[in-house]
């Protein structure tokens, strides 16, 4: 799985020098101004919120209960304490737990392709080791050798119970690969529960209160921070602790504010960033410079992320949120490896038919799950300079190296030859995968300035990356590194809008977002095209249209957004009814509509033979040799191409949010 | 008259006009005490009396007309205190002194030439000068204001619903208010330095309740080049980013209260900005008090130095309970010179001694309707907290901001405090909205 569309979203977003001026210069600080950090009691505000929401076919989806208490503290000393803990319970999974908790899934159908059409094909009862045998023998292979074969005749270990097919929550099969997904949670069902990088493994009370656990995410944040004033009139920032760092000029989807890692599986991509961030331990530096005889004003920021790797949390498989349906197809794959399992559609025996095929563990799948441990080499580190030129431009440049925050698959693994029992340490173009989180540097830059002449203010951000991984079906290994490039340009524009207010502006707030994947491969094979699923370019565009009612006390707003690659679109109105200060109702809906489903097609590599000559396409002309010919499915690589608005296209749901601080 | 001389009168008028202008020390004297030859006085108006709805026609003519009509409305009863003296401090007098004459307006509104420091053009308006409302803008923009630097630690907003009296929604702010340029009394003098961009003045907000605003900062950026746009930029704590402001949103309504960014300390934009008439010169009742002398109110956070805020009654409580007084004034009108303002018109009753916008003010809707009317109190700065003994300026106290149109106020309590130490340039740079939580 590769960067790309994941990275456009949410919701809907030298130190040594640094220190030895700090050091050198902070005799005289004491003669300088505070910056007004008289000491002050412990400030603490307590919220509790209620997240209730219905999802169109599936009931309720989210009946989350949060309690959440921001403290603040400030010593006489200038240091300041910040910290926020947050705690949740989502009850979805005991009251609808037949689609996300111990009661979902169920016994369920795949596939086969004959020329009379599409058949149902119980899990299980697909071609096994008999049928396989018997078929190899038919061919000329002598019976001892064609017993070798490692397909199954059933899953004794693995039954047809508590699954989903892969994908059915917004697509059918359709003629191509599928396969079953244990979706209930890890304590009731272990098959392919894996840590993907803090989810694909919890049980249901992790599901349910998920800051409960080993990273202790019920702190949500706790950091000090202290301004240090230098004689030289500069001050040094220091802020050490649990905490966000943002970067950039984005609302909705990310470009440069890729130091946190983002909970997905919270809202999808429907949250305020800020409350979907994973705090990390972080350490930063700040050296305020203030202006110049050129400049307005000039910032040099060192940010030492020390804490051990985390990953996105995209949702695991069986909860309402799985961005992508990436969770369902992480443990499908995973359990294929440990249990095997039947695989729609895939045996091309014949012109027009594609047989159900029931594979053994060891053999294709998900393996291995190589999250970063922690180590200093692991650790992530980013610097920033940005200031205010004379004119007013507002910008920044960045930098920053870091583990990427989304998984890569390396294809070709090692596995067991399905057809001769034969293992090998890699087998090329076998879908048989491992798990990498590959180190990625990136630099980039934002800026902002007025247009005087139409009223609004524009925000541009850019980002090049080195070493992201997308999936490549051209590639042995299924994979490739693609250097990116990534921008927005966004326009605020308040609006007086008579019909919505006559005395408060309407904010209009577009942005486009460009991706360009360089060396993009693509080529057309002897069945449909090959080679990344990734658009080489791709482009989505957003509006924010917000009111303000009765002194901003009732807000009322629309946003859309629109893949015009994936030509899927997703329209969020919402209503915000503050009821005095500590009380706030927000109701409001996400619809998504899609009409490009059949462009998210794309090669799934079940005619990549890596098993040749077995695994060779009818007719191939090169039966010996292990490639891709580009038969396309929905599964597996559809999903980069429909990007998070298109493989949620049928997760339309309407909410009520209601937030009371005590 | 032959057509030569015919041309000749916009020169014969202009050099009449700049022989008026030319101003004297008297004229200096008379600007910063203009009750030096005694107190105002009314038929009727005594200190201690009040003006009601029953006796509001007989003091009409020293009423702004939207004070007038909130009275008149029975909204709130206006009580009346005496005149007193709001001294400028000697350090902007004696600027104002050195620098007599110095100035002069560019050809086109928003120049202006030869400013050093102090009031610009001291001398008294004359209704016959067809600039002398942009004068009167220049001495506002230039005013001793706040002075040199001071800031709001805590500044109580509240949101009221004026036909109930509900109180909807209550804001904790710290406001900071820096000069850059043209310093008179707080090192350094005359400017800090350096400063690229020519920033004049700089605002700084931070609200710190309630939760949902928690962290809510907004820094405003006035430029010495009055043609140069101010820069604007809100750091929104829910979204933990910074946002350039655009232009038009300093006339949008700021967080959901009465005021919108233009309305701040009277008015908030630049002299470019609107087309400035001075309509007469004439004694109007003014909120201004000796905070000492008031009864304050009971039913506001306690202050750890004993500090107490200023009451709120009427209609609503939307109106601040300290007394009026009756004050010369210069009768200023601005019209927004962009068609799509929000705002047709505003009426300021300017004082003519503290040389400040936001007594009375009229704001005008599009229609040319009165739409909402901003009175902000001031008291005299050695009667209030210790911190200001001397400062030489009025003391923004209270302010009233109500929404006639939507039965709707505003209201503002003050713990105004002139302390350099607490305003260092860095807290106004765009970094520093950054560095927070």
């Amino acid at each position: 799985m590769r960067e790309t569309k994941m990275h456009f979203m949410p919701t809907l977003k030298t130190i040594t020098f640094a220190v030895g001026m700090a050091v050198g210069s902070m005799a005289g600080a004491s003669e300088l101004p505070a910056m007004g950090e008289d000491a002050s009691p412990w400030n603490v505000d307590v919220t509790y919120e209620n997240h209730t929401a219905r999802r169109e076919s599936a009931g309720l989806a989210k009946f989350r209960n949060t309690l959440q208490a921001e403290f603040d503290k400030k010593g006489g000393d200038g240091w300041g304490v910040h910290g926020i803990l947050r705690g949740s319970w989502d009850g979805v999974y005991r009251m609808n737990s037949s689609e996300y908790g111990k009661k979902a899934g169920g016994a369920i159908d795949l596939q086969s392709t004959t020329p009379a059409g599409l058949m149902a094909v119980p899990y299980g009862s697909g071609l096994g080791h008999t049928a396989i045998s018997g078929a190899l023998q038919a061919k000329g292979m002598p019976a001892a050798v064609a017993a070798n074969n490692t397909f199954v005749d059933a899953y004794p270990n693995s039954p047809n119970s508590g699954m989903r097919v892969l994908g059915d929550r917004w697509h059918k099969i359709d003629g191509g690969v599928g396969f079953g997904v244990p979706v209930r949670p890890c304590d009731v069902d272990r098959r392919g529960c894996r840590d993907f990088g803090g989810y694909g493994d919890q049980r249901l009370s992790e599901l349910e209160s998920p800051e409960f656990n080993d990273r202790l995410d019920f702190i949500r944040e706790l950091y000090a921070k202290k301004t240090f004033n230098l004689a030289s009139g500069k001050d040094l920032f220091i802020k050490v602790g649990k905490q966000q760092v943002v970067w950039g000029r984005t609302d909705l989807f990310r470009v440069l504010d890729v130091i946190n890692p983002v909970d997905y599986s919270r809202n999808n991509i429907y949250d305020e960033l800020s409350d979907i961030r994973i705090p990390m331990w972080i350490a930063q530096a700040e050296y305020r410079m203030g202006a110049s005889e050129t400049m307005q004003d000039r910032n040099f920021q060192i940010v030492w992320n020390f804490d051990k790797f985390r990953a996105n949390n995209l949702g695991q498989c069986g909860s309402p949120n799985s961005i992508l349906d990436a969770g369902c197809f992480f443990r499908g794959m995973a359990n294929l490896w440990d249990n095997g399992g039947t695989v729609a559609n895939f045996a091309n025996v014949a012109p027009g038919t594609l047989l159900a095929t029931n594979f053994g563990p060891g053999q294709i799948g998900l393996n291995k799950v190589h999250l970063p441990e922690w180590s200093f080499a692991n650790t992530q580190l980013g610097m920033k300079y940005e200031g205010v030129t004379q004119d007013g431009l507002s910008f920044s440049l960045n930098a920053l190296t870091y583990r990427s925050q989304l998984p890569s698959l390396h294809g070709g693994q090692r596995a067991t030859n399905s057809f001769t029992g034969e293992s090998r340490g890699a087998w090329p173009y076998l879908i048989s995968f491992d798990m990498h989180f590959p180190r990625v540097n990136l630099i980039g830059g934002s800026m902002d300035f007025q247009l005087p002449g139409v009223g609004a203010a524009v925000r541009l951000e850019g980002a090049f990356t080195d070493g992201e991984e997308f999936a490549n079906t051209a590639k042995p290994e299924l994979y490739s590194k693609n250097r990116v490039f990534r921008s927005v340009i966004g326009v605020d524009r308040p609006t007086f809008i008579p019909f919505i207010s006559e005395t408060s502006a309407t904010l209009i707030s577009g942005q486009l977002f460009y991706q360009h994947i360089f060396d993009h491969e693509w080529e057309r094979g002897a069945l449909g095209p090959v080679g990344m699923p990734d658009w080489k370019d791709s482009y989505i565009g957003t509006l924010l249209i917000k009111g303000f009612l009765k002194n901003g006390q009732v807000s009322p707003q629309v946003i859309f957004a629109h893949d015009f690659k994936a030509r899927a679109t997703t329209v969020a109105p919402q209503v915000e009814w503050n009821i005095g200060n500590d009380l706030k109702l927000t109701f409001g809906a996400n619809y998504k509509l899609a009409n490009g489903r059949d462009r998210w097609n794309f090669d799934d590599c079940r005619a990549c033979n890596p098993f040749a000559p077995f695994t060779a396409p009818d007719g191939d002309a090169d039966p010996l040799s292990s490639y891709s010919r580009g038969l396309a499915g929905m599964e597996p690589l559809g999903r980069f191409r429909a990007g998070p608005i298109g493989a949620a296209f049928k997760e339309n749901d309407v909410f009520i949010k209601l937030n009371y601080k005590f | 008259m032959n057509k030569s001389a015919i041309y000749l009168l916009p020169f014969l008028a202009a050099g009449f006009v700049g022989a008026a202008q030319a101003a004297t020390e008297a004229d200096v004297e008379n600007s910063f005490n203009p009750y030096k030859a005694g107190m105002p006085g009314f038929a009727g108006l005594t200190a201690g009396s009040v003006i009601n709805k029953g006796n509001v026609e007989q003091f009409k003519e020293v009423l702004g007309a939207g004070v007038y009509r909130l009275i008149k409305d029975g909204l709130f009863e206006m009580k009346v205190g005496a005149t007193t003296q709001f001294a400028i401090n000697k350090a902007y007098v004696d600027a104002t002194k050195a620098n007599l004459n110095k100035t002069k307006l560019g050809d086109k509104p928003g120049e202006l030439n030869g400013y050093v420091a102090g009031r610009p053009f001291p001398e008294e308006p004359d209704v016959k000068d067809p600039r002398a409302g942009e004068k009167l803008a220049w001495n506002y923009k230039y005013g001793v204001n706040w002075g040199d630097g001071a800031i709001i630690s805590p500044f109580y907003w509240k949101y009221r619903n004026m036909q109930s009296g509900q109180v909807e929604k209550t804001i904790k702010y710290d406001f900071h208010f820096l000069n850059f340029m043209h310093r008179t009394k707080d090192a350094p003098i005359p400017e800090i330095k350096p400063n690229p961009s020519g920033i004049f003045r700089a605002i700084y907000v931070k609200a710190h309740e309630p939760q949902d605003l928690k962290n809510t900062q907004l820094l405003i950026q006035r430029f010495e080049d009055d043609n140069k746009l101010d820069d604007a930029y809100l750091y929104l704590g829910f979204q933990r980013r910074v946002r350039r402001l655009a232009q038009g949103q300093v006339t949008d309504s700021f967080l959901g209260s009465d005021l919108m960014i233009e309305d701040f300390e009277g008015y908030n934009g630049r002299v470019s900005d609107m087309k400035w008439t001075f309509k007469g010169t004439r004694n109007v009742m003014l909120p201004l008090w000796n905070h000492n002398e008031l009864k304050l109110a009971s039913d506001m956070p306690a202050e750890a130095d004993g500090f107490k805020y200023v009451d709120f009654g009427g209609q609503g409580k939307c109106f601040h309970e300290g007394t009026w007084q009756l004050r010369k004034v210069y009768v200023l009108e601005a019209a927004p010179v962009n068609p799509n303002h929000p705002v047709s018109k505003r009426v300021f009753y300017m004082d003519a001694q503290l040389g400040n916008l936001n007594g009375a003010n009229e704001i005008y809707d599009r229609k040319g309707e009165l739409w909402k009317v901003f009175m902000v109190g001031k008291s005299q700065a050695d009667n209030h907290l210790p911190v200001n003994k001397g400062a030489g300026i009025g003391i923004d106290d209270a302010f009233s901001m109500v929404d006639l149109q939507s039965k709707h106020c505003t209201t503002g309590q003050f713990k105004g405090q002139v302390d350099p130490k607490r305003n260092p340039p860095a807290l106004f740079q765009v970094q520093n909205l950054r560095g927070g939580d």
